[in-house]
């Protein structure tokens, strides 16, 4: 190579452009291989320092709104952050301090049948599940929150939460950087092995597995546990066990009149990309059953693709879609309204087409009962 | 030697007509619910004859199934033409939409349409659309322009491989939308899945008129395959304009395929397989290849959509497992049988 006549100090400089482009030289790669390295840790470093201290912030603003508590200015500052039922929760109990349960060892079984020891009622908390969120706000505790999955946006204030990958991609790195006391999971879309790291590293872990209902009423008692809110978890779940008996009655009287049972067809994916609907073992099916109605389809297990075929066959007296709208377009309600072939379907000769929020009617929570309320209303009162 | 008709004698014509007729006759008599055949025959002639059509049976008949199973054997068709003839110009067994990674390109310009919310006022389709066979396009020619560089006799390996990365490469795209996409995200991935059921008889329309057009453009060509299928310098030789040849071939291709894509998303192993099966009983000559794949790829699909509909009804299978499944299976036979018998 011609360079190697030039001085050690120019060569070695001219060669670096060179050892760039050509594999020639492996010490020089590796010494290029080990400067990448040293930044990427550089880099790295730079990254972890600074959640470090996005962290400090978040835990001084929790302490600062602990601190407010406990001077008595609670009442509408540190409420806030709590939601929907939890004002309830905040109109029953003066400070939510004394609502706290005394600290002693609390004792639970999850979800998953594994027995979980906490010293005090945890403070901090991951919850990866948007469900579990939404019940964690419903008892007034979400303060607690230090981190939520990213597919938690109920209620609007979780958005200041910072949010962590969940599901098969969930980070546990990113879970142990919170330094939560208490990750909540959902073992529908988490791992075992993903139990076993949080738990390596001194975080108990409680799993929860809400399929139906009655699930739900264990997922919100088990939070209450965690967070030491039992009394307001009893009073979510008797709200929502009282809405739901309620619709449930003036459904099923209303119905009564009826010479037959009217059937109700979910529609969870639209026609554009193939019909999905919703079978037995779903909270849709056991909506239809409280609204004294039969689910068209339940003679499938879970979700499932059908063809348009099965529903002009079956006849549904309602339809149900979850499908979104983005503004654009027509509307759900109007794309199957239009439908062809469809013309003759009972539902579409009647006008009972519906769209409901697919969050509230497919997420194990508390705004089931929304979702239950929506679907009596349209089938009962508006018509 | 004897002078053979290189063309395709009425006879095939008539032959292969009749086995897709029959085939389709037996799509629309079955599916997962099953109707009387009067109902079915009534139906059927009342939607060709505009007339007015009853609830219940008769409109699963017109309005539902007879519009699927007129896009399944297009797509079907359009599809298995592509294949054959880009194995033809390419001078590659293993080309084909899906391995080439103009599907998955086509899938891209579809996903991105959907994702930000590209379309037409009155004619929402044509956003997609036009986005697939955009992409469609764009693709086989980077993949085409990267491949020349590389290797200018586009061997079998290489144009293989780049295909391969690109899918990789457009996959990753469309998983990165994906997770822009929030709250659409959950229409995006029904999509991936490819569906055919929601077929219409405007759908249906669209692949004809895309079918008349460009596969009558490639059939057009089929001659000058013939002189590819030795090779592009030979073909050079004998007058063959090569470059306009090409052209034609790879943009009517990228536009079948991307007006396939979009209308029934990704379904594999048909424009690989088919024309190989085809070429058993034709010959490679792609004056009988061409026509007779149009005919054994409309049938073939509509088989397999037929199995999807029926093997577990009421639920259905998506058509690209079954042709998937069917495909593989079928290629592995074909190519161990033929191996054997060499």
């Amino acid at each position: 190579m011609n360079h190697l006549k030039k001085t050690n100090h120019q060569a070695s400089r001219e060669s670096f452009r060179d050892s760039i482009l050509s594999p020639k030289r492996p010490s020089a790669i590796l010494a290029l291989v080990l400067m990448l390295f040293m930044l990427t840790v550089i880099v790295g470093g730079c990254t972890q320092s600074g959640d470090e201290a996005r962290q400090q912030i978040i835990v001084e603003s929790l302490d600062e709104a602990a601190g407010q508590a406990e001077a008595g200015t609670q009442g509408q500052a540190g409420g806030g952050k709590a939601a929907g039922m939890a004002d309830r929760a905040a109109d029953n109990n003066d400070s939510s301090e004394a609502v706290r349960e005394p600290a002693t060892t609390i004792e639970l079984t999850d979800m998953m049948g594994r027995e979980i020891k906490l010293d005090a009622p945890a403070e901090r908390i991951v919850v990866l599940a948007a469900s579990d969120c939404e019940i964690l706000y419903a008892i007034g505790a979400g303060e607690t929150l230090v981190g939520r999955g990213e597919y938690c946006d109920y209620p609007e204030e979780i958005f200041n939460v910072p949010s962590v990958q969940s599901g098969s991609e969930t980070n546990i790195e990113q879970i142990i950087a919170l330094q939560p006391q208490v990750v909540v999971m959902s073992i529908m879309s988490q791992t075992k092995e993903q139990v076993a790291a949080l738990e390596s590293a001194g975080i108990k872990v409680v799993a929860m597995n809400a399929q139906d209902i009655e699930s739900v009423y264990t997922a919100i008692e088990l939070l209450g546990k965690v967070v030491g809110r039992s009394a307001e978890a009893s009073i979510l779940i008797n709200d929502m066990k009282t809405a739901f008996t309620d619709i449930s009655t003036k459904a099923v009287n209303a119905s009564a009149s009826a010479s037959e049972t009217e059937t109700i067809y979910f529609e969870v994916s639209p026609l554009e990309y193939g019909i999905w609907t919703a079978g037995s073992d779903t909270f849709m099916n056991e909506l239809a059953a409280m609204l004294g109605m039969k689910n068209a389809f339940e003679d499938i297990q879970g979700w499932g693709e059908i063809s348009q075929e099965q529903v002009i066959e079956r006849d549904p007296d309602h339809i149900v879609t979850i499908a979104m709208y983005f503004g654009e377009g027509k509307t759900p309600v109007e794309e199957i309204m239009g439908r062809e072939g469809w013309q003759g379907i009972k539902a579409i000769k009647n006008k009972m087409v519906l769209n409901v929020d697919s969050n509230e009617i497919s997420r194990p929570g508390p705004r089931l009962t929304k979702a239950l309320s929506a679907i009596y209303e349209f089938i009962y009162e508006e018509n | 030697m004897k002078e053979k008709s290189e063309g395709f004698k009425p006879f095939y014509y008539l032959l292969f007509t009749a086995i897709t007729l029959a085939v389709m006759v037996l799509s629309i008599c079955a599916g997962s619910v099953n109707i009387p055949l009067k109902d079915t025959l009534t139906a059927v002639v009342n939607a060709i004859l505009n007339l007015p059509i009853e609830e219940g049976a008769q409109s699963i008949i017109a309005f539902v199934r007879l519009p699927r199973v007129l896009c399944v054997a297009l797509v079907g068709a359009a599809l298995s033409l592509c294949g054959g003839a880009m194995q033809g110009l390419l001078r590659n067994p293993l080309a084909d939409g899906s391995t080439l990674g103009v599907s998955s390109g086509a899938s891209l310009g579809a996903v991105i349409a959907i994702a930000f919310g590209l379309y037409i006022p009155r004619l929402e389709a044509l956003g997609t659309m036009g986005m697939a066979m955009l992409f469609a396009f764009l693709s086989l020619v980077i993949i085409l322009s990267i491949t020349y560089r590389l290797d200018y006799s586009l061997s079998t390996n290489t144009i293989i491989l780049i295909g391969v990365i690109f899918n990789m490469f457009a996959n990753s795209i469309i998983s990165l939308v994906v997770a822009f996409a929030g709250e659409r995200i959950k229409s995006i991935m029904f999509w991936t899945m490819g569906s055919l059921s929601g077929s219409s008889y405007s759908n249906a329309l669209t692949l004809l008129i895309a079918l008349l057009v460009f596969g009558a453009a490639i059939l057009c060509c089929s001659r000058e395959l013939n002189a590819f299928a030795i090779g592009e310098d030979n073909a050079r030789h004998i007058g063959v304009n090569v470059k306009r040849i090409k052209m034609i071939v790879l943009i009517s291709v990228s536009a079948l395929i991307g007006v396939c894509v979009s209308i029934g998303g990704t379904i594999g192993f048909v424009g690989l397989v088919i024309p190989h099966m085809t070429r058993m009983v034709t010959g490679p000559n792609h004056k009988r290849l061409l026509p007779a794949s149009i005919f054994t790829g409309a049938a073939f699909l509509m088989l397999a959509d037929l199995i999807g509909r029926v093997l577990l009804k009421p639920l259905e299978l998506p058509i690209g497992v079954v042709t998937s499944f069917i495909g593989s299976i079928a290629f592995i036979y074909i190519f161990y049988s033929s191996r054997k018998a060499r």
